[in-house]
Protein backbone atom coordinates (compact mmCIF):
# COMPACT_ATOMS: atom_id res chain seq x y z
CA UNK A 1 0.00 0.00 0.00
CA UNK A 2 1.25 3.63 -0.87
CA UNK A 3 1.36 6.32 1.85
CA UNK A 4 -2.30 7.67 2.19
CA UNK A 5 -0.72 10.92 4.01
CA UNK A 6 -2.00 14.11 2.04
CA UNK A 7 0.47 16.03 -0.41
CA UNK A 8 0.70 19.83 0.07
CA UNK A 9 2.99 21.48 -2.75
CA UNK A 10 4.74 25.23 -1.64
CA UNK A 11 5.74 27.20 -4.67
CA UNK A 12 7.93 30.23 -3.28
CA UNK A 13 11.55 31.35 -3.73
CA UNK A 14 11.63 33.01 -0.33
CA UNK A 15 13.60 30.96 2.45
CA UNK A 16 11.99 32.21 5.53
CA UNK A 17 8.44 31.84 3.79
CA UNK A 18 9.83 27.60 3.39
CA UNK A 19 11.19 27.91 7.04
CA UNK A 20 7.21 28.86 7.93
CA UNK A 21 5.60 26.62 5.34
CA UNK A 22 7.63 23.87 7.53
CA UNK A 23 7.40 25.29 10.66
CA UNK A 24 3.56 25.81 10.52
CA UNK A 25 3.10 22.02 9.61
CA UNK A 26 5.95 20.40 11.34
CA UNK A 27 3.12 18.72 13.51
CA UNK A 28 1.07 17.28 10.53
CA UNK A 29 0.84 13.95 8.96
CA UNK A 30 1.62 15.50 5.25
CA UNK A 31 4.21 15.20 2.92
CA UNK A 32 5.24 18.72 2.14
CA UNK A 33 7.45 19.52 -0.60
CA UNK A 34 8.81 23.19 -1.54
CA UNK A 35 9.74 24.27 -4.71
CA UNK A 36 11.93 27.95 -5.70
CA UNK A 37 9.98 28.40 -8.84
CA UNK A 38 7.75 27.73 -11.37
CA UNK A 39 9.98 26.07 -13.66
CA UNK A 40 11.01 24.06 -11.04
CA UNK A 41 7.63 23.13 -9.76
CA UNK A 42 6.37 22.59 -13.81
CA UNK A 43 7.85 18.64 -14.16
CA UNK A 44 6.28 18.07 -10.63
CA UNK A 45 2.79 19.28 -11.22
CA UNK A 46 2.46 17.65 -14.88
CA UNK A 47 3.14 13.82 -13.44
CA UNK A 48 1.42 14.71 -9.62
CA UNK A 49 -1.47 15.65 -8.48
CA UNK A 50 -1.19 17.14 -4.76
CA UNK A 51 -4.21 17.52 -2.34
CA UNK A 52 -2.74 21.35 -1.72
CA UNK A 53 -0.57 23.83 -3.62
CA UNK A 54 0.36 26.92 -1.93
CA UNK A 55 1.61 29.41 -4.24
CA UNK A 56 3.25 32.94 -3.99
CA UNK A 57 2.47 35.75 -6.68
CA UNK A 58 5.52 36.47 -7.34
CA UNK A 59 8.09 34.24 -8.58
CA UNK A 60 11.47 34.55 -9.93
CA UNK A 61 10.59 33.59 -13.33
CA UNK A 62 6.58 33.45 -13.91
CA UNK A 63 4.33 34.76 -11.76
CA UNK A 64 2.14 32.46 -8.89
CA UNK A 65 -1.11 33.35 -10.74
CA UNK A 66 -0.09 32.57 -14.39
CA UNK A 67 1.46 29.14 -13.23
CA UNK A 68 -2.17 28.43 -11.98
CA UNK A 69 -3.81 29.32 -15.27
CA UNK A 70 -0.95 26.86 -16.99
CA UNK A 71 -2.03 24.35 -14.32
CA UNK A 72 -5.56 24.54 -14.69
CA UNK A 73 -4.99 24.13 -18.21
CA UNK A 74 -3.91 20.05 -17.27
CA UNK A 75 -6.78 17.68 -17.58
CA UNK A 76 -5.54 16.51 -13.86
CA UNK A 77 -5.33 20.13 -12.30
CA UNK A 78 -9.09 21.49 -13.09
CA UNK A 79 -9.79 21.23 -9.49
CA UNK A 80 -6.83 20.86 -8.06
CA UNK A 81 -7.00 23.07 -4.45
CA UNK A 82 -4.66 25.90 -4.37
CA UNK A 83 -3.99 28.61 -1.95
CA UNK A 84 -2.41 32.16 -3.04
CA UNK A 85 0.05 33.52 -0.11
CA UNK A 86 1.55 37.10 -1.21
CA UNK A 87 3.52 39.88 -0.69
CA UNK A 88 1.39 41.74 -3.06
CA UNK A 89 -2.33 42.22 -1.90
CA UNK A 90 -4.62 43.71 -4.56
CA UNK A 91 -8.18 43.33 -5.64
CA UNK A 92 -7.44 43.09 -8.89
CA UNK A 93 -4.96 40.04 -7.89
CA UNK A 94 -7.36 38.50 -5.29
CA UNK A 95 -10.36 38.70 -8.71
CA UNK A 96 -8.16 36.86 -10.78
CA UNK A 97 -7.08 34.32 -8.07
CA UNK A 98 -10.95 33.92 -7.43
CA UNK A 99 -11.31 33.46 -11.45
CA UNK A 100 -8.83 30.37 -11.11
CA UNK A 101 -10.48 28.70 -8.46
CA UNK A 102 -8.35 30.00 -5.24
CA UNK A 103 -9.80 28.87 -2.39
CA UNK A 104 -8.27 31.30 0.19
CA UNK A 105 -6.00 34.79 -0.53
CA UNK A 106 -3.79 34.94 2.36
CA UNK A 107 -1.37 38.13 2.24
CA UNK A 108 2.04 38.08 4.10
CA UNK A 109 2.95 38.19 6.57
CA UNK A 110 1.23 35.21 8.45
CA UNK A 111 0.91 33.91 11.36
CA UNK A 112 2.12 30.19 11.49
CA UNK A 113 -1.19 28.87 12.72
CA UNK A 114 -2.34 30.56 9.57
CA UNK A 115 -0.97 28.28 7.71
CA UNK A 116 -1.35 25.50 10.01
CA UNK A 117 -5.38 25.83 9.76
CA UNK A 118 -5.46 26.41 5.89
CA UNK A 119 -3.41 22.72 5.49
CA UNK A 120 -5.91 21.20 8.00
CA UNK A 121 -9.02 22.30 6.32
CA UNK A 122 -8.03 21.69 2.79
CA UNK A 123 -6.01 18.59 2.97
CA UNK A 124 -8.02 16.93 6.89
CA UNK A 125 -4.70 16.20 8.00
CA UNK A 126 -3.84 14.47 11.29
CA UNK A 127 -1.17 15.00 13.87
CA UNK A 128 1.92 13.06 13.84
CA UNK A 129 1.05 10.27 15.99
CA UNK A 130 4.57 11.71 17.84
CA UNK A 131 2.67 14.95 18.29
CA UNK A 132 -0.56 13.59 19.88
CA UNK B 1 29.47 55.24 -29.36
CA UNK B 2 25.78 55.68 -30.37
CA UNK B 3 24.03 58.81 -30.64
CA UNK B 4 21.48 58.17 -27.17
CA UNK B 5 18.54 59.84 -25.73
CA UNK B 6 16.22 59.17 -23.45
CA UNK B 7 12.95 61.76 -23.36
CA UNK B 8 9.61 62.28 -21.30
CA UNK B 9 6.50 62.13 -23.01
CA UNK B 10 3.91 61.59 -20.24
CA UNK B 11 5.09 61.70 -16.58
CA UNK B 12 1.55 61.57 -14.53
CA UNK B 13 0.03 58.80 -13.07
CA UNK B 14 -3.47 57.51 -13.02
CA UNK B 15 -5.41 60.09 -15.09
CA UNK B 16 -4.37 63.11 -17.77
CA UNK B 17 -4.13 66.49 -15.90
CA UNK B 18 -3.66 69.52 -18.65
CA UNK B 19 -4.77 71.76 -16.22
CA UNK B 20 -2.79 75.42 -16.79
CA UNK B 21 -1.54 74.70 -12.48
CA UNK B 22 0.55 71.85 -13.92
CA UNK B 23 1.82 71.90 -16.89
CA UNK B 24 5.05 73.66 -15.67
CA UNK B 25 5.58 69.28 -15.00
CA UNK B 26 3.65 68.38 -17.76
CA UNK B 27 -0.12 66.64 -17.82
CA UNK B 28 -0.04 63.51 -19.76
CA UNK B 29 0.51 60.27 -18.80
CA UNK B 30 3.68 57.51 -18.54
CA UNK B 31 5.29 57.64 -22.33
CA UNK B 32 9.10 57.62 -22.14
CA UNK B 33 11.11 57.23 -25.52
CA UNK B 34 14.68 56.14 -25.83
CA UNK B 35 16.21 56.67 -29.25
CA UNK B 36 19.53 55.34 -30.00
CA UNK B 37 21.03 56.25 -33.56
CA UNK B 38 17.68 55.05 -35.28
CA UNK B 39 16.47 52.47 -32.54
CA UNK B 40 13.43 53.60 -31.17
CA UNK B 41 12.14 51.88 -27.66
CA UNK B 42 8.66 53.59 -25.64
CA UNK B 43 8.36 52.48 -22.62
CA UNK B 44 4.40 52.33 -21.75
CA UNK B 45 1.53 54.69 -24.08
CA UNK B 46 -0.35 56.71 -21.93
CA UNK B 47 -1.39 60.05 -23.29
CA UNK B 48 2.31 61.18 -24.18
CA UNK B 49 2.36 58.76 -26.82
CA UNK B 50 0.23 60.92 -29.00
CA UNK B 51 2.14 63.82 -29.02
CA UNK B 52 5.35 61.29 -30.05
CA UNK B 53 3.19 59.91 -32.52
CA UNK B 54 2.79 63.00 -34.00
CA UNK B 55 6.05 64.23 -34.14
CA UNK B 56 7.25 61.05 -35.90
CA UNK B 57 4.85 61.19 -38.28
CA UNK B 58 7.30 64.29 -39.73
CA UNK B 59 10.66 62.04 -40.04
CA UNK B 60 11.29 59.59 -42.33
CA UNK B 61 14.12 57.58 -40.79
CA UNK B 62 12.42 55.56 -38.86
CA UNK B 63 9.44 53.11 -39.62
CA UNK B 64 10.41 50.80 -36.72
CA UNK B 65 8.85 50.85 -33.15
CA UNK B 66 9.22 48.38 -30.30
CA UNK B 67 6.73 49.91 -27.29
CA UNK B 68 7.44 47.69 -23.97
CA UNK B 69 4.41 48.05 -21.09
CA UNK B 70 4.20 47.70 -17.71
CA UNK B 71 0.59 46.63 -17.46
CA UNK B 72 -2.55 47.23 -18.92
CA UNK B 73 -4.14 49.94 -17.03
CA UNK B 74 -5.09 52.48 -18.69
CA UNK B 75 -2.93 55.66 -17.81
CA UNK B 76 -0.53 52.80 -19.49
CA UNK B 77 -2.22 52.37 -22.91
CA UNK B 78 -4.46 54.91 -23.33
CA UNK B 79 -2.73 56.99 -25.77
CA UNK B 80 -2.50 53.97 -28.32
CA UNK B 81 -5.92 54.44 -30.30
CA UNK B 82 -4.40 57.92 -30.71
CA UNK B 83 -0.87 56.82 -32.01
CA UNK B 84 -0.95 57.72 -35.62
CA UNK B 85 1.74 55.67 -36.91
CA UNK B 86 -0.11 52.61 -36.14
CA UNK B 87 -2.61 53.76 -38.65
CA UNK B 88 -0.28 54.09 -41.21
CA UNK B 89 1.13 50.97 -43.73
CA UNK B 90 5.01 51.34 -43.67
CA UNK B 91 5.14 51.48 -40.01
CA UNK B 92 6.14 48.48 -37.94
CA UNK B 93 5.59 47.98 -34.42
CA UNK B 94 6.51 45.16 -32.13
CA UNK B 95 4.81 45.27 -28.66
CA UNK B 96 5.65 43.48 -25.43
CA UNK B 97 3.85 43.44 -21.87
CA UNK B 98 2.90 40.83 -19.29
CA UNK B 99 0.91 38.26 -20.32
CA UNK B 100 0.71 34.12 -21.13
CA UNK B 101 1.82 34.93 -25.17
CA UNK B 102 1.72 36.95 -27.83
CA UNK B 103 -2.16 35.80 -27.81
CA UNK B 104 -3.23 37.63 -23.97
CA UNK B 105 -0.61 40.74 -24.66
CA UNK B 106 -3.03 41.46 -28.47
CA UNK B 107 -6.38 40.83 -26.13
CA UNK B 108 -5.01 43.07 -23.42
CA UNK B 109 -4.21 46.17 -25.60
CA UNK B 110 -7.23 45.48 -28.39
CA UNK B 111 -9.52 45.31 -25.28
CA UNK B 112 -9.69 48.96 -25.08
CA UNK B 113 -10.70 49.65 -28.78
CA UNK B 114 -13.87 48.07 -28.62
CA UNK B 115 -17.57 49.49 -28.89
CA UNK B 116 -19.31 51.20 -27.43
CA UNK B 117 -15.84 52.75 -25.71
CA UNK B 118 -14.57 53.18 -29.04
CA UNK B 119 -15.58 53.97 -32.62
CA UNK B 120 -12.56 51.54 -34.53
CA UNK B 121 -10.51 48.62 -33.24
CA UNK B 122 -7.05 47.44 -33.86
CA UNK B 123 -8.30 45.58 -36.63
CA UNK B 124 -7.87 49.25 -38.22
CA UNK B 125 -4.28 49.63 -37.87
CA UNK B 126 -2.39 49.43 -40.92
CA UNK B 127 1.07 49.13 -39.44
CA UNK B 128 2.34 45.56 -39.30
CA UNK B 129 1.62 44.46 -35.75
CA UNK B 130 3.75 42.00 -33.55
CA UNK B 131 2.75 41.26 -30.23
CA UNK B 132 5.82 38.85 -28.60
CA UNK B 133 6.48 35.87 -26.80
CA UNK B 134 8.10 36.43 -23.82
CA UNK B 135 11.62 35.49 -23.54
CA UNK B 136 13.55 34.99 -20.42
CA UNK B 137 16.89 36.19 -21.20
CA UNK B 138 15.44 39.36 -22.57
CA UNK B 139 15.13 41.26 -25.96
CA UNK B 140 17.02 43.78 -28.30
CA UNK B 141 16.02 46.95 -29.62
CA UNK B 142 19.18 47.32 -31.98
CA UNK B 143 21.86 48.13 -28.76
CA UNK B 144 19.11 48.13 -26.48
CA UNK B 145 19.27 45.31 -24.22
CA UNK B 146 15.89 45.19 -22.50
CA UNK B 147 15.08 42.80 -19.49
CA UNK B 148 11.96 42.74 -17.26
CA UNK B 149 11.36 42.01 -13.87
CA UNK B 150 7.99 41.47 -11.69
CA UNK B 151 6.96 44.24 -9.66
CA UNK B 152 4.61 45.47 -6.76
CA UNK B 153 1.37 46.68 -7.82
CA UNK B 154 -2.11 45.34 -9.06
CA UNK B 155 -1.97 42.77 -11.71
CA UNK B 156 0.90 41.27 -13.76
CA UNK B 157 2.94 44.85 -13.97
CA UNK B 158 6.95 44.45 -15.24
CA UNK B 159 9.40 46.50 -14.16
CA UNK B 160 12.38 46.69 -17.45
CA UNK B 161 16.11 47.39 -17.34
CA UNK B 162 17.64 48.65 -20.61
CA UNK B 163 21.30 49.01 -21.20
CA UNK B 164 22.62 51.07 -23.59
CA UNK B 165 26.32 52.73 -23.95
CA UNK B 166 27.56 51.37 -20.79
CA UNK B 167 24.65 52.80 -19.02
CA UNK B 168 22.00 50.71 -17.03
CA UNK B 169 18.20 52.30 -17.11
CA UNK B 170 15.33 50.89 -14.68
CA UNK B 171 11.88 52.00 -15.58
CA UNK B 172 9.46 51.01 -12.76
CA UNK B 173 6.54 53.71 -13.38
CA UNK B 174 4.30 51.70 -11.16
CA UNK B 175 6.12 49.77 -7.95
CA UNK B 176 4.87 50.31 -4.25
CA UNK B 177 8.14 49.90 -2.75
CA UNK B 178 8.36 48.92 0.48
CA UNK B 179 4.97 47.55 1.10
CA UNK B 180 5.88 44.40 3.33
CA UNK B 181 7.87 46.28 5.62
CA UNK B 182 5.19 48.95 6.15
CA UNK B 183 2.47 46.51 6.15
CA UNK B 184 4.41 44.57 9.02
CA UNK B 185 4.41 48.24 10.96
CA UNK B 186 0.52 47.96 10.79
CA UNK B 187 -0.03 44.50 12.31
CA UNK B 188 3.13 43.88 14.35
CA UNK B 189 0.94 43.14 17.68
CA UNK B 190 -0.31 40.02 15.85
CA UNK B 191 2.71 38.17 15.98
CA UNK B 192 4.72 36.48 18.35
CA UNK B 193 8.54 36.37 18.77
CA UNK B 194 9.04 33.25 16.54
CA UNK B 195 6.77 34.44 13.91
CA UNK B 196 8.61 38.02 14.16
CA UNK B 197 11.88 36.50 13.83
CA UNK B 198 10.52 34.88 10.28
CA UNK B 199 9.14 38.46 9.35
CA UNK B 200 12.42 40.91 9.50
CA UNK B 201 13.87 37.65 7.36
CA UNK B 202 10.81 38.11 4.82
CA UNK B 203 11.30 41.80 4.92
CA UNK B 204 15.42 41.64 4.65
CA UNK B 205 14.91 39.27 1.44
CA UNK B 206 11.62 41.29 0.09
CA UNK B 207 14.17 44.55 0.15
CA UNK B 208 16.91 42.52 -1.32
CA UNK B 209 14.97 41.11 -4.47
CA UNK B 210 13.56 45.20 -4.84
CA UNK B 211 17.34 46.33 -4.48
CA UNK B 212 18.37 43.40 -7.32
CA UNK B 213 15.91 45.12 -10.22
CA UNK B 214 17.73 48.79 -9.34
CA UNK B 215 21.04 47.99 -7.86
CA UNK B 216 23.69 50.39 -9.49
CA UNK B 217 21.68 51.87 -11.83
CA UNK B 218 22.54 55.10 -14.03
CA UNK B 219 19.68 56.27 -14.42
CA UNK B 220 16.54 54.87 -12.36
CA UNK B 221 12.67 56.08 -13.74
CA UNK B 222 10.33 55.20 -10.55
CA UNK B 223 7.00 55.47 -9.20
CA UNK B 224 6.68 58.03 -6.51
CA UNK B 225 3.17 59.14 -6.94
CA UNK B 226 2.46 60.29 -3.19
CA UNK B 227 3.47 62.41 -0.71
CA UNK B 228 3.90 60.73 2.83
CA UNK B 229 0.24 62.24 4.25
CA UNK B 230 -1.19 60.93 1.03
CA UNK B 231 0.37 57.60 1.32
CA UNK B 232 -0.63 56.52 4.93
CA UNK B 233 -4.19 57.10 3.40
CA UNK B 234 -3.55 55.27 -0.18
CA UNK B 235 -1.27 52.04 1.20
CA UNK B 236 -2.21 49.11 -0.75
CA UNK B 237 -2.91 50.59 -3.89
CA UNK B 238 -0.14 49.92 -5.87
CA UNK B 239 2.16 53.17 -5.82
CA UNK B 240 5.32 54.60 -3.76
CA UNK B 241 5.79 57.61 -1.56
CA UNK B 242 8.47 59.80 -2.69
CA UNK B 243 10.50 59.24 0.40
CA UNK B 244 10.58 55.67 -0.28
CA UNK B 245 11.39 55.67 -3.85
CA UNK B 246 14.48 57.59 -2.65
CA UNK B 247 15.48 55.37 0.26
CA UNK B 248 14.86 52.46 -2.26
CA UNK B 249 17.33 54.44 -4.79
CA UNK B 250 20.39 55.27 -2.48
CA UNK B 251 19.95 51.87 -0.77
CA UNK B 252 20.78 49.85 -4.53
CA UNK B 253 23.27 52.50 -5.21
CA UNK B 254 21.36 54.42 -8.03
CA UNK B 255 22.87 57.17 -9.20
CA UNK B 256 20.61 59.73 -10.39
CA UNK B 257 16.81 58.91 -10.05
CA UNK B 258 14.14 60.48 -11.42
CA UNK B 259 10.69 60.88 -9.26
CA UNK B 260 7.96 59.70 -12.21
CA UNK B 261 4.26 58.81 -12.13
CA UNK B 262 2.90 62.12 -10.58
CA UNK B 263 -0.01 62.16 -8.85
CA UNK B 264 -2.13 64.12 -11.22
CA UNK B 265 -3.68 66.72 -8.09
CA UNK B 266 -0.16 67.96 -7.88
CA UNK B 267 0.05 71.10 -9.18
CA UNK B 268 3.54 72.92 -10.17
CA UNK B 269 3.74 74.26 -6.72
CA UNK B 270 3.37 70.99 -5.13
CA UNK B 271 5.97 69.50 -6.98
CA UNK B 272 8.34 71.94 -6.26
CA UNK B 273 8.00 71.12 -2.27
CA UNK B 274 8.29 67.68 -3.33
CA UNK B 275 11.65 68.65 -5.13
CA UNK B 276 12.87 70.61 -2.11
CA UNK B 277 12.04 67.74 0.28
CA UNK B 278 13.79 65.26 -1.87
CA UNK B 279 16.66 67.08 -1.85
CA UNK B 280 16.76 67.93 2.17
CA UNK B 281 16.11 64.04 2.30
CA UNK B 282 19.14 63.52 0.48
CA UNK B 283 21.23 65.63 2.43
CA UNK B 284 20.61 64.69 5.86
CA UNK B 285 21.98 61.18 4.22
CA UNK B 286 25.06 62.38 3.05
CA UNK B 287 24.01 60.46 -0.50
CA UNK B 288 25.46 61.16 -3.76
CA UNK B 289 22.17 60.41 -5.15
CA UNK B 290 20.60 63.10 -7.93
CA UNK B 291 17.24 63.46 -7.36
CA UNK B 292 15.52 65.19 -10.28
CA UNK B 293 11.85 65.46 -11.09
CA UNK B 294 10.45 63.60 -14.31
CA UNK B 295 9.06 66.59 -16.68
CA UNK B 296 7.45 66.32 -19.92
CA UNK B 297 10.11 67.25 -22.57
CA UNK B 298 12.71 66.51 -20.36
CA UNK B 299 15.39 65.42 -22.35
CA UNK B 300 18.50 62.92 -20.91
CA UNK B 301 21.94 62.26 -23.29
CA UNK B 302 22.99 58.84 -22.41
Amino acid sequence: MGSTRPTVIGVDNSPSMKKLLERSTKDLDIDLTVFTSAEEAWPYLQANTPNLIIVSILLPDKNGLSLLRDLRQLPAHRETQAIIVSSKDYAQDRMVAKDLGVLEFIPKPMSLQTITDVVVKYTHASLKSDSK
Amino acid sequence: MSNAQLRFWGVRGSYAAPFSSHLGVGGNTSCVEIRVDDHLLICDAGTGIIPLGNKLMQQDQIREIFVILTHYHWDHVCGLPFFVPAFMPDWKIDFFGPGDGPELIEEHISAQMQAPYFPVGTETWLAETNYLEPQSDGFQCGPMKISFSNVHHPGITFGYKIEVNGKTIVYASDNECKFIEKSIKRRTDEFTEEEHELIEEMVHEEHQSELNLFKDADILIHDAQYTPDDYEKKHGWGHSCYVDAIDTAIDANVKELYLFHHDPNYDDVAMEAIQKHSNEIIKEKGSSLVCHIAKEGMTIDL
